[in-house]
């Protein structure tokens, strides 16, 4: 398994756009992504579960991505969330 | 593909740290609702990796697992079975989830959780009783009569068989079959013991010599503590048991061995153990009884003592007192105190705002008038606390007016209004209750006051609504009607890119000309933007994402009110968010609400359009 943080800089937090963004992002990959914040965790394919985290700008999560292509998903999703949120 | 809903109850119970770690568990619609001791033992990440198991997230204290519509029932009785927990209805899971209070709150407290769902078969017999036993007090001869026989034969029913009521209804707090709890409740009042209230005037008791010491064969009528004690081992025994015994043999070895082992530690140690205490108890409220001051401490512990279940032994004190000298001086202690028992219930259901609080405390307060104070106890006085401490201090006044006058009866097991007839002296026995329930109510008036319930949710306004009836999405799993006043276009113009191109899910633009967002089919709100423009919600599996305007996040709520809270279980039509099309036009958005299914491609049969 594959685990970064990242502290979100994008002043409407994760929400309904970007949300949407990022699940579509995900589901290139054949790993499964899971963000966290503080105790809760959501699998990052789940929109509705990923919007009802409510995390903001200044939230610092946990993204654990496992799977066959792990190495790479990490490595673009986390490319992703910095040059979007 | 069909489920191994076996297969995949076991494997939630071993990734949630097996039956041990469950407090309880419910299921609704879709969902496998637990409520876990220890989170730490929880596998969260190989949980959502169970075949069966859709998602999972945790709120209010809940673990709940996705199953869905029609598979979750099955696998909750599977998980019931693997685990060995009982069924609990979501009420019971939110009260679990609740119960991160002290432990000497919740041991208090479990006399009331067993005694409330019994409450229905007191009040009946109670206020039955009161008057069945009163009538003979002013017209002898009824006393004699077939009517008189029968009625008492349905009115004691309930208190003379009292253990097994509450041995079933402590099964269920403790989490026991309740079938095994009957039985247990039952043979506590088995027909071949001698009768607990019998035992005071037996020549001999018969005795078992099984063990090293005698056991007396007799019932426990009356009692309340024994047969809680014996549940709650036996409800311990067996979920030890399920836990232990080889699957293979679980379905007959379990019940025998709790039954077996708890009939011989309910006879040999806690039914005996408590005797003596109770006897103890006893001795001490003779003495008691004796002086003006101990008249007025028993005042004021009587009711502790109905609240054990002892207070029906002190009929052999009273049937003493009338044997040595004609005259019950006891019998105005108890009546003091239950008549301010009654005062202080009465006190309750006039002021209390509470409708079922009401229903409860009103017929409870006139069983207690007529000497029944049961009800009105564990229903009412000492559920709140405070009101039983005014009754307590009533009982205290009226005890000690009653041992100044010599007041006294030559009946014992009346007390309150019934005994009336029955007392030395009525004018000042009537003083005496007014006293006891007069103060009792005064204090009660001023000193309690009705606490809020905090899980209560917002109340749904009432406003007339007309229900939404145009279909704007289909699939497999329901309808989804349009959930604001306007003209509905495709996802595809929406203007808005993340919108239309689906990525959010498929659905459907409403330009709107009403500014009042509704719930377009019945479920449970399961997101609140801050911002207060988008909602989701969540029923029968689909999930719905309601997003008013476009860029609208960054107005920062202004112009939007939202009307319901996350976890809300909302009806159709119910208003959601109400919201400003002319603040959505002055900051330069367009008002386009976005409907969209945020899980279509998880379901089947989706088709957007108005129908």
């Amino acid at each position: 398994m594959k685990s970064f943080e990242y502290t979100i800089t994008d002043p409407v937090g994760i929400h309904a756009r970007p949300a949407g963004v990022l699940v579509k992002e995900i589901k290139k990959f054949v790993s499964t992504v899971t963000v966290n914040k503080g105790e809760k965790s959501v699998n990052a394919l789940k929109l509705m579960a990923l919007m009802g985290m409510g995390i903001k700008q200044g939230d610092t999560i946990r993204i654990d991505v496992e799977g066959a292509d792990e190495d790479n998903a990490a490595a673009e999703i986390e490319a992703f969330f910095k040059a979007n949120l | 593909m069909a489920l191994d809903y076996r297969k995949c109850a076991e494997e939630i119970a071993k990734l949630i740290g097996g039956g041990s770690n469950v407090i309880s568990a419910a299921h609704c619609a879709t969902r496998l609702r637990l409520v876990i001791a220890d989170n730490s033992k929880i596998d969260k990440k190989a949980l959502e990796e169970v075949e069966g198991v859709k998602g999972m997230f945790e709120s209010n204290g809940q673990l709940q697992l996705i199953i869905g519509t029609g598979t979750v029932n099955k696998v909750y009785d599977e998980f019931l079975a693997v685990t060995g927990v009982s069924a609990a209805s979501k009420a019971d899971v939110k009260a679990a989830a609740a119960s991160k209070m002290p432990w000497w709150k919740k041991i208090l407290k479990t006399p009331g959780d067993i005694f409330v769902p019994i409450l229905p078969a007191i009040v009946a017999s109670g206020l039955m009783m009161g008057i069945v036993e009163a009538i003979p007090k002013f017209w002898p001869a009824f006393g004699e009569t077939d009517w008189f026989s029968f009625l008492d034969l349905v009115a004691n029913t309930a208190f003379a068989l009292l253990p097994v009521l509450v041995a079933i209804s402590a099964a269920r707090v403790f989490g026991g079959n309740v079938f095994l709890g009957a039985v247990i409740g039952l043979m506590m009042v088995h027909p071949s013991l001698l009768n607990a209230w019998g035992v005071g005037t037996a020549e001999t008791i018969p005795t078992w010599n099984i063990f090293f010491y005698p056991i007396q064969q007799v019932g426990y009528q009356g009692h309340v503590i024994p047969v809680i004690l014996a549940v709650l081992l036996m409800s311990y025994l067996e979920k030890l048991l399920h836990k232990i015994v080889p699957e293979m043999i679980d379905l007959f070895v379990t019940p025998l061995v709790t039954v077996l082992v708890t009939a011989f530690a309910t006879f040999t140690i806690i039914g005996p153990v408590f005797s003596i205490l109770e006897n103890y108890v006893l001795k001490g409220a003779e003495w008691l009884a004796g002086t003006p001051w101990g008249a007025t401490i028993m005042g004021a512990i009587y009711p502790w003592t109905v609240f054990l279940g002892l207070h029906h032994m002190y009929n052999v004190i009273e049937a003493g007192m009338i044997a040595q000298t004609g005259l019950n001086t006891w019998m105005p202690i108890a009546s003091a105190a239950n008549f301010a028992q009654f005062g202080a219930c009465l006190a309750v259901a006039i002021k209390v705002k509470n409708k079922k609080t009401k229903s409860v405390a009103l017929p409870a307060s006139l069983s207690a008038s007529l000497g029944i104070t049961e009800p009105a106890i564990f229903g009412v006085n000492y559920r709140f606390m405070k009101p039983f401490l005014c009754g307590m201090a009533g009982g205290a006044v009226g005890a000690l007016f009653g041992a100044l006058f010599k007041l006294g009866a030559p009946v014992y097991g009346v007390t309150g209004i019934p005994a009336i007839p029955a007392v030395n002296n009525i004018p000042l026995y009537l003083v005496e209750l007014l006293i006891s329930a007069g103060v009792a109510f005064a204090l009660t008036l001023i000193i309690w006051k009705e606490e809020k319930p905090k899980e209560e949710a917002a109340p749904v306004p009432a406003v007339e609504q007309e229900l939404p009836t145009v279909s704007v999405i289909r699939c497999a799993s329901g309808s989804i009607m349009q959930p604001v006043k306007g003209n509905v276009i495709a996802r595809e113009a929406i203007p808005d890119d993340t919108f239309a191109s689906g990525v959010l899910g498929d659905g459907i633009g409403v330009e709107p000309e009403d500014e009042l967002v509704v719930a377009p089919f019945d479920g449970k709100i399961s997101s609140v933007a801050e911002s207060k423009h988008a909602i989701g919600i969540e029923g029968n599996g689909m999930e719905l994402l309601i997003h008013v305007g476009v860029d609208t996040v960054n107005m920062q709520g202004d112009g939007f009110e939202c009307l319901v809270q996350e976890g809300d279980e909302v009806k159709l039509g119910q208003p959601l968010i109400r919201f400003s099309r002319e603040k959505i036009k002055a900051a330069g958005y367009s008002d386009t609400v976005a409907v969209m299914l945020t899980n279509s491609d998880d379901l089947e049969g989706v088709e957007c359009g108005v129908k």
